[in-house]
């Protein structure tokens, strides 16, 4: 019985894994990624593959770093942290690449000891997790933005500074995982320091649906604002149509992954008023970065009117990526994960062409982000306040 | 059926291997395996010990499902209460792996018993709702439980070591994997052929007609459940040091239905068809990610339909294997080999 296995297995290892590693040319700096195309990650993975893909090819057709092409590889990980692993080893057995994008945070935190202590490569990924912005424990990886945390402390810095007399009231409302509570301790020590009441702690399975409980808590506490985490669509839309059934004058407010067009498409009237914070441009708004992005887009796909907020996620993190490895070059030593790690912190006040505000990455993230807020009307989100950094 | 194969001593006909073929193909696999981490790629070594790893606790499960014919949709809950008991005596207390893992085991194995206890009164699909509140406990437990199991972010781990010897890499830690996995395989084979595993087999065939010949049917459950979990905990530990890592959403439901479909797909009652059940749900996928990686070298747009398809392609397999070989893989490996043992003298 068990030798067929093993010979089955031999065979498969001769076919899969074995095929050598191709030895990468000094002018090409090799990037691969282990993107959710499939699962149920796949809405944000498909957009962020083709945004990262996409400022690499730019990067190459405009020779942003002389002398260095990027060529950029990738799987499929189905969002399955299993998968994820296997692929993040099979394209570094594969293809020995410099630079990383992983699909989670599972990823990021089953990856980290060898990311560490073996592959040593510059490693980013769709995860905005605190978790993974600590330079001791995790010295490879980067958040491409703020962390939840920081999300959150923007949000709370914006409802400080636009406070009536009163002390304002504020409820979390978060899902009852890694995604929903990562940013809770933070957020809830730094309404402490701004002078915020947390009137309310909600917790609900991600995704619920049935929420008149949690509706009747907030009716209660009468919160003036409450901030959401850890969902993207649902529960969202079911608690902001009924709080208006009730006619309360709560306002909603949301992180990085609700905070897409698609939402104001499916709340319609009841949008008005949503807000949030979005660590990037929107796709349509006026500045050159954003401007490159979309004749770069009219080149490739010209039947592409609007990108999603995932896809601009990737274009910036490959932003990161050029300019990391541009730094690295500039100071003329050789692209290897520690070097492009170590330039990272060294990034200050980098001006990304309003893709983002002046970007300084701290902690390996880099805390910036601008509130926005809803116009049902035109079914777009619109700038509410600048550039606000996270302390 | 083979012929001069004589047994002449009652070690002979205890034997688990009875053939000088079958000694010599174990042996030859012994021999592979061994040799299989120095000229397997990392890609390669990882897949094999996460089977190994998911083999070892599905194993447990057909015991139950298979042997006893009890049913459990939480069998990836006792799995994460073994790795968490690991990691727990691991990380907090320094113990070595030789201790926690075990430990680990026992916890798991105190977890089936009380789970399993309500078998005696409810069968079938009332017994695999009781169990499923058990998966949906252990995951709150794992997320709210903060102080202990370190809520959400859960617990790393340190690399298992013996004298100094850092089990860091996957080549170090298969051999591990690989140990552990297969004592427990040579104990499963050897627990059918028991007076215990016989009792199991009555209890799944007629409960009522195995109660009349002397089987204590809650006695024999509750075994049941103790060894299936026990198996699950002793694969949560070997996880934990696989991965390093373990948080709540590594053990959802979705877990214990693959271990459920592995055990089907292999063959309920099978030891040999549950590899063959965890090498078919594990490698299917990837080979059919490979193939696609390959059509893609062709045709660039088809990713957007070929990595969808790759889902609907492995259920209809599952669904194909279901209908021509309602006993699994082991079943089709049987037949294989009957039709080559005969060859070229068909019929």
């Amino acid at each position: 019985m068990k030798p067929q296995i093993r010979s089955a297995a031999l065979l498969l290892a001769l076919s899969l894994g074995l095929a050598p590693a191709a030895r990468a040319a000094d002018d090409v700096v090799t990037v691969g990624a282990c993107q959710p195309i499939t699962g149920r990650f796949a809405f944000a993975g498909i957009a962020i593959n083709a945004g990262l893909q996409d400022y690499l090819n730019l990067a190459n057709e405009k020779q942003l770093v002389k002398g260095k092409k990027f060529n950029y590889v990738y799987e499929d990980s189905g969002y399955d942290v299993e998968k994820a692993v296997a692929c993040f080893k099979q394209i570094m057995a594969k293809h020995s690449p410099v630079i990383m994008y992983g699909e989670s945070t599972g990823l990021g935190k089953a990856i980290a000891p060898e990311l560490n202590s073996r592959y040593k490569v510059l490693y980013a990924s769709a995860s905005f997790s605190s978790e993974l912005a600590d330079p001791k424990t995790h010295p490879y990886s980067f958040i491409s933005g703020p962390t939840y945390s920081d999300m959150f402390g923007i949000l709370l810095e914006y409802i400080a500074r636009n406070k009536g007399a009163a002390k304002p009231k504020v409820a979390f409302f978060y899902s009852d995982t890694e995604f929903g509570k990562d940013p809770i301790p933070y957020a809830k020590k730094r309404a402490a320091e701004l002078g915020i009441d947390v009137v309310a702690e909600i917790v609900t399975k991600a995704g619920a649906v049935d929420v008149t409980s949690e509706v009747l808590q907030l009716k209660k506490q009468n919160p003036d604002y409450v901030i959401f985490q850890g969902y993207i669509l649902s529960p969202i839309i079911e608690v902001i149509r009924a709080t208006k059934d009730f006619g309360l004058k709560t306002r909603f407010m949301g992180t990085f992954w609700s905070m897409d067009k698609g939402i104001i498409e499916k709340l319609g009237q009841d949008a008005d008023g949503y807000m949030g914070v979005m660590p990037y441009a929107y796709f349509y708004e006026d500045a050159p970065g954003i401007a490159a992005m979309r004749a770069y887009n009219q080149k490739v796909r010209p039947d592409v009117k609007y990108q999603p907020n995932s896809y601009i996620q990737g274009w910036f993190t490959g932003m990161v990526y050029v300019e990391a490895v541009r730094r690295v070059v500039a100071a003329g030593k050789p692209v290897t994960g520690e070097n492009l790690a170590a330039v990272l912190d060294t990034i200050k006040d980098w001006d990304t062409g309003g893709v983002t505000g002046k970007v300084t990455f701290v902690s390996h993230k880099a805390g910036v982000g601008r509130i926005y807020k809803a116009n049902a009307a035109k079914g777009v989100f619109e700038p509410a306040s600048d550039w606000i950094y996270s302390k | 059926m083979l012929i001069g194969n004589y047994k002449e001593t009652y070690a002979s006909d205890e034997a688990l291997f009875r053939t000088p073929a079958t000694r010599a193909w174990m042996g030859a696999a012994a021999v592979a395996a061994i040799l299989f981490p120095f000229v397997a790629g990392d890609y390669v070594l990882y897949l094999a010990n996460l089977m190994a790893v998911l083999a070892l606790s599905a194993v447990g499960l057909n015991i139950l499902v298979g042997f006893t014919g009890q049913i459990s949709l939480g069998h990836a809950a006792f799995m994460g209460v073994g790795a968490y008991a690991t990691a727990i005596l691991a990380s907090r207390f320094g113990l070595p792996f030789w201790i926690s893992i075990p430990a680990g085991g026992a916890l798991a194995t105190g977890a089936g018993m009380i789970v399993g206890a309500p078998s005696l009164r409810i069968k079938g699909l009332y017994l695999a709702i009781a169990t499923l509140s058990a998966q949906v406990i252990f995951e709150w437990v794992f997320t709210n439980w903060t102080s202990v199991t370190g809520g959400i972010r859960g617990l790393n781990v340190a690399p298992a070591s013996i004298a100094g010897f850092r089990l860091d890499t996957d080549e170090r830690i298969y051999f591990l994997v690989l140990g552990v996995t297969v004592v427990h395989f040579l104990l499963a084979s050897n627990l059918r052929r028991s007076r215990w595993g016989r009792a199991f087999v009555a209890v799944r065939d007629r409960d009522v007609a195995a109660e009349i010949v002397g089987v204590n049917l809650f006695r024999t459950k509750i075994l049941a459940f103790m060894v299936s979990s026990y198996y699950a905990g002793i694969a949560g530990g070997l996880w934990v040091y696989f991965t390093k890592v373990v948080t709540p959403e590594t053990f959802p439901l979705s877990l214990s239905i693959q271990f459920l479909a592995i055990v089907i797909v292999g063959g309920l009652g099978s030891i040999k068809g549950t590899v063959y059940g965890t090498v078919f749900m594990t490698l299917v996928p990837e080979v059919l990610k490979a193939g696609t990686g390959l059509a893609r070298v062709v045709w660039p747009a088809a990713q957007s339909y070929l990595f969808p398809l790759r889902d609907v392609v492995f259920g209809l397999l599952i669904v194909v294997f279901l209908i021509f070989e309602p006993h699994g893989l082991a079943e089709v490996w049987n037949r294989v080999k009957r039709f080559f043992s005969l060859w070229p003298f068909e019929k």
